[in-house]
This record gives structure tokens, sequence and C-alpha cells, in this order.
């Protein structure tokens, strides 16, 4: 990089497009795309010819251009370790089955992705390099919506806008459940990732009901209720005859989702959203106490944000503004910064749903306990207007939004998520607060961070963010995150989800036991290992 | 997932039926007509352009080139955008477009 930013590029129009096409712009992949170890280059070859004949020359990308977009994503990978070798995109189950097997037959690896859209944890890039993107995107039909039941069956490239678009087209009554990148994610991705929303529907594997898998040999397997012949309840009922076998097709590589079932949130009569505003960093272990027993109690049904200065102030603003050193920017910089914008250190956002009546009756009883904490409960009488109490009012009534994805241009484009689970004890929430202020700090990383409050249990989603077009800042964020996944680790506090450069560090902490037993599902299941190597340390 | 007219007839006959609409019923579906540069821009690029997120890009006659480029590589925050998403002849009239759009005053710069 010249030092010129995308702005000032945008901003020098021709002038700019000639340093692109000069190639002074440094692109996301310099060097050339990377292929399978195992594979000469005529080898390769063969099977792109072949996968060609099947998916058509449009929808395989096998040179560096073309790959571009399949390798461009915001985790650190100082060593080269994630780079495509390309991409295949079928449209059909049936394309994916022929695609599966010349995979086997090659011993070609694919890393199969939805829409490609894995913020913070190395968006469409592969486990390790050399794998070829199996590109899901094209098969994007909604294939039904019930609209008594509220349910829905969708294949991997839909996104959360078409269903929202399909819900309004059609006048349905049901909420969608959104992650923070909702517009272009998609909800069969976001659910095999177990990842979360923040309505009520917000843990979205609970939310699943029902999938289609292509296994490695292109059996064709429906889980639960849908292998039954004639079934209506594919939909409505989750747990089928026999052992369930859906989560063992999230977060692995045992098979390629093409289907999948899901419930839609009936749209509430009456919505209310609040945030509860804490002034100290130290407010932490409070504001988690008193959330534990309304989450517990579903009193507060939805999943809850409890928002930390830094990443707030990060989703609308520069880091310039508050800071130009390269040392983590002090607490009281942070507060002053946030105070000026309406924030709080953390700024903790629920909603209540129901009718009037149920919201009136739940209010005065939050509000105490809350106000006892020492935070400010806000609603709409004092917040409205402001843009975070907006956005988080957005997410809560699962409307579409990419604001938090401004937080990537903190420092330079370059985001990774270290996302360890802690239980709601404010005691251990405060000491994971502590532990990850120490590292970060001494790496000179802000502390940028969001907590999810499920029922019993917080996301601690801490965002590392740095340079990416800066190598030593690359590999000094590679060197933090291990750090931090191996000490939180040691204190017993693992990932629930992790990037592709972090896979097998995480997969470790959950022991040889566990690993063993997925070694063997995975050989029963794909024995010439072509799904996705590496997918969460299964080889 | 584009929705023409025959589509949304089919869907909605889904819906009063109550029907299933199979994998096998839409096998043989032609791909969907590239969507209008204002719709490409509305659902995807115009969540963060102009949203207080990235930079508001309309109004700037961006040269054609470096919208091509920048979707398909993304760059510095900005994710790339494959073909599958964002198709080949999607891409070229969304960059016309937006090299000849005007500044719209609700759009907020970062």
């Amino acid at each position: 990089m010249t030092g010129l930013t995308r702005r000032d590029l945008i901003r020098t129009g021709a002038v700019g497009a000639a340093l692109m096409g000069s190639g002074a712009m440094a692109s996301p992949l310099d060097g050339p795309r990377q292929l399978p170890a195992h594979l000469d280059k005529g080898a390769f070859a063969a099977a792109v010819a072949e996968l060609r004949a099947v998916v058509g020359a449009d929808w395989v990308f096998a040179d560096p251009e073309s790959t571009l977009p399949y390798a461009k994503s915001s985790t650190p990978d100082p060593r080269h370790e994630h780079v495509p070798s390309g991409a295949v995109a079928p449209g059909s189950v049936e394309e994916v089955q022929a695609i599966l097997k010349i995979a086997n037959r090659y011993k070609l690896p694919l890393w199969t992705v939805s829409t490609g859209k894995n913020m913070g944890y190395g968006c469409a890039t592969p486990a390790s390099s050399g794998q070829m993107v199996l590109d899901l995107k094209r098969m994007n039909r909604i294939i039904h919506i019930d609209a008594e039941l509220g349910t829905a069956l969708v294949e991997p490239g839909v996104t959360y806008q078409d269903l929202h678009d399909y819900l309004e087209a059609n006048n349905l009554p049901y909420w969608l459940d959104v992650p923070t990148v909702g517009p272009i994610v998609s909800p069969v991705g976001n659910t095999l990732e177990r990842g979360v929303g923040y309505t009520p529907y917000g843990d979205h594997f609970f939310m699943q009901c029902g999938m289609e898998v292509v296994l490695a040999d292109g059996t064709l397997v429906r889980t639960g209720m849908g292998s039954v012949p004639n079934s209506t309840t594919w939909q409505a009922f989750k747990w089928g005859y026999g052992p369930y076998v859906d989560g063992i097709f999230t977060q692995s590589n045992f098979g390629v989702v093409t289907k999948l079932g899901f419930w839609l949130m009936p749209r509430p009569p009456a919505f209310k959203p609040f945030m509860v505003r804490h002034g100290e960093m130290a407010d932490v272990a409070k504001i988690v106490d008193a959330m534990r027993p309304f989450r517990m109690s579903n009193l507060i049904p939805n999943v809850v944000l409890m928002m930390g200065a830094a990443y707030q102030i990060a989703m609308f603003h520069r880091r310039e503004e508050l800071w130009d050193k390269p040392e983590s920017i002090p607490e009281d910089v942070v507060r002053d910064f946030a105070r000026k914008h309406g924030l709080g250190m953390w700024n903790t956002y629920f909603a209540l749903y129901g009718t009037d009546e149920i919201i009136a009756a739940i209010e005065p009883i939050v509000r105490r306990a809350f106000e006892a904490s020492g935070g400010e409960v806000l609603t709409e009488k004092e917040m409205a207007g402001n843009l975070w109490f907006e956005h988080h009012k957005n997410l809560m009534s699962g409307q579409l939004t990419l604001e938090e994805k401004g937080i990537m241009r903190w420092r330079g484009g370059g985001m990774v998520c270290f996302a360890p689970v802690a239980p709601a004890k404010g005691v251990e929430t405060q000491q994971q607060t502590q532990l990850a202020r120490e590292i970060l700090g001494r790496y000179g990383f802000d502390y940028s961070v969001a907590y999810a409050i499920g029922g019993r249990e917080l996301h601690h989603l801490i965002f590392i963010q740095y340079d990416k077009e800066d190598p030593a800042e690359e590999k000094k964020a590679d060197d933090c995150i291990r750090e931090m996944i191996t000490r939180f680790g040691a204190r017993g506090w693992a990932s629930y989800r992790t990037g592709v450069n972090t896979m097998d560090l995480v997969a470790q902490q959950y022991g040889e036991a566990n690993r063993a037993l997925n070694a063997r599902l995975k050989q029963a299941l794909d024995p010439n290992h072509i799904l996705s190597p590496g997918k969460q340390g299964i080889a | 997932m584009r929705w023409n007219a025959g589509r949304l007839r089919l869907a909605a006959a889904t819906l009063a039926f109550g029907l299933t609409a199979g994998p096998q019923a839409n096998a043989e579906t032609p791909p969907p007509p590239p969507r209008a540069p204002a719709v490409v821009y509305a659902k995807t690029c115009g969540y963060c352009h102009g949203q207080h997120v990235a930079p508001v890009i309309r109004g700037r006659a961006i040269p054609t080139e470096m919208t091509t480029a920048i979707v398909r590589r993304g760059q510095r925050a900005m994710p790339a955008f494959r073909p599958t998403e964002i198709s080949n002849a999607e891409l070229g009239a969304l960059a016309a477009w937006l090299k000849a759009a005007k500044a719209d005053p609700k759009e907020h710069d970062q």
C-alpha cells in the first residue's frame, strides 16, 4: 500500500483508477493462488476441466484474478496459510453431488461456504491453503414458507435480505432474527456456525428445524422428520426418531448442508426497546448479575447485547478522532468521548415483547433491578434519534443493518474476533474483561467488545482491530489472538467459534477424546477428507 | 433471490394451498434476470455507503473500472463481492449507474 486510503482513492477519481489499474493498490492476493499440496498442476487442471463440465465454465474460478474475491479476509494470515486454489459454484443439489464425485476422485479439498461473509472469522477463506471454495451462493431458493406454522426452508445462498423481501412481498406476520451482517449473509451459514441474533429467536441453532445434507459420497440425507415419505412435519418437529444428528453438521465438515429449516418469530403486537447506561468499566459484574435472573426466567426474552464503549464508538467514528497514538486508548479518553454521544462505558440493550399490558407489567420490575445496579434505564423517550439506540432497536426487532461493520475501519480493515464463553456470573465476566484488557494493552490494541447474553452464559466477543495492510501489525494481531486463546483457555474459558487461523488451536482445548471422536466420525463419513479439512480442527 | 412475476404467483399459490414447492419443481428454473443497479445499490452498497459507515459514493463520478475492481477485490474494511453475489452483468451496470449517479442529500459521510 502506498499510504493512500481507499477514501483517498475514491476522492481522486480518475487518478485513483489509474493507480488501481497499474497495480499500485495492493491486492489481497499478491502472490499466486495456492494449489493443493498433493496435486500437481496437471491433475488440478484436469479436475477443473471436469468441474467446468458440471457447472459450466462461468462458475469455476481457477485463475488468480477470478479467485481474488474468495481470498479477501479481514483476519490475520501472516504466513499465507489460508489461500484458496479457486472456487466452484454449483446451482443445484445434483451439481453438488457431481462435484463431490470429482473431488473424491482427485482428492481435491473443497471448503464449503454459503455466502462467504463469515466476518471476523475468515470470510470465505479456507482453514488451509490450496482448498477450492465450494460456493453455494447460487443455490438461492426460498423453498417454502409455511404461513400458518411460521417456518422456513431455504437453500444456502438465500440471504436475510432475500427472506425479508419475501416476507414483505407476501405480507407475512413474522420477524426475522438477524446477525449484525444480516443483509449479505445467509441464515444457513449463520445457523451452521451457531451464530446469534438479538430477538427472542436469537439462538439460531436452537430455532433450526430439519436439514438436507449431501454426504461426501453423494448420499442425500434429510434429518428429523424429513425422511418420512409425505411428511408434513419436517419444519415443525426438531428431534425426529432415534439419534439426533443435526448437531454434527454444524461447525463441522461432515457433509454439505443444502437445505435448512428454521422457525420465524410471530410479529408481536407490542415491542419496547431499552438501553441501560453504566458509567464505569468496572460495572460489568453488576450488570451481569442484574441481568441473569431476567434471562433465566425469560422475563427479558431476547439475546441481550452489553456493548463496550470503544466498540460502539468504532461503529460510527474513526480512531483518530479520539487518539492518535499507537498504544491502546486510555479509559478516560473513551469515557469522555462516549459521554459526549450519549453513551456509557457499558451500554446494555434489551427489549420487551408481547402486548402493552405485558410490557407495562414487566417494565417496573426490570427498571428497579437495573437502577439498583447503578444504571440509567433509557427508552425511546430519552434516546430517540441516537444512532446507537436506533441501531440496537433495529437489531432487536429483526431489521437489517450493516452499521456494525464500521468497526473494521478502526485501524485499516483488519479485524479478527476472539469469542470465549463466560458463565453469566459477574465475577467471572469481570475477570475476563481484566484479562482481555491486559493482553490487548500489551499489544497496543483497544478493548473493543460486545457481550452477547444468552440464558446462562455470555459470548464475550472481543474484536482485535489492526491494520491489515501492515505486515508487522498483521503478525501482531495473529500473535495477540493466539495468546488470548491460550491464556483464556488456561482459565477454562474456551471459544464458542473461531477464525480459520486458530481452528486447530481452539480444538486442542476441547481435549483429545473429543478430537478423536470427531476424527472417527470424519473417517466414517468422508474417508478421503475432501470436505473442508481443518474446519474446527477436524482434518 | 429475485422473484419475477411468475415466481411470485407460484409463491402465492404455494401459500394459499399450503403446498411445498419441492426441489424438483424448481430444478429447471431459468436464472433470474439481472437486478437493476438501484436495487443492487439499495440492498448491498447502500447499507454502508452514505450510512455513517463507508464513504458517500454517489455524486462523485467514480470511474467504472474503480468500482469494478473494488467490488471484486474488496479494499481495507470493505468485503469483496463475488460474481455469485453480484453478477458481472449486474456489476457492469452498477458501475455505469454509479458513475452517473447524483448525490443524495439524505446520505451521510462517515
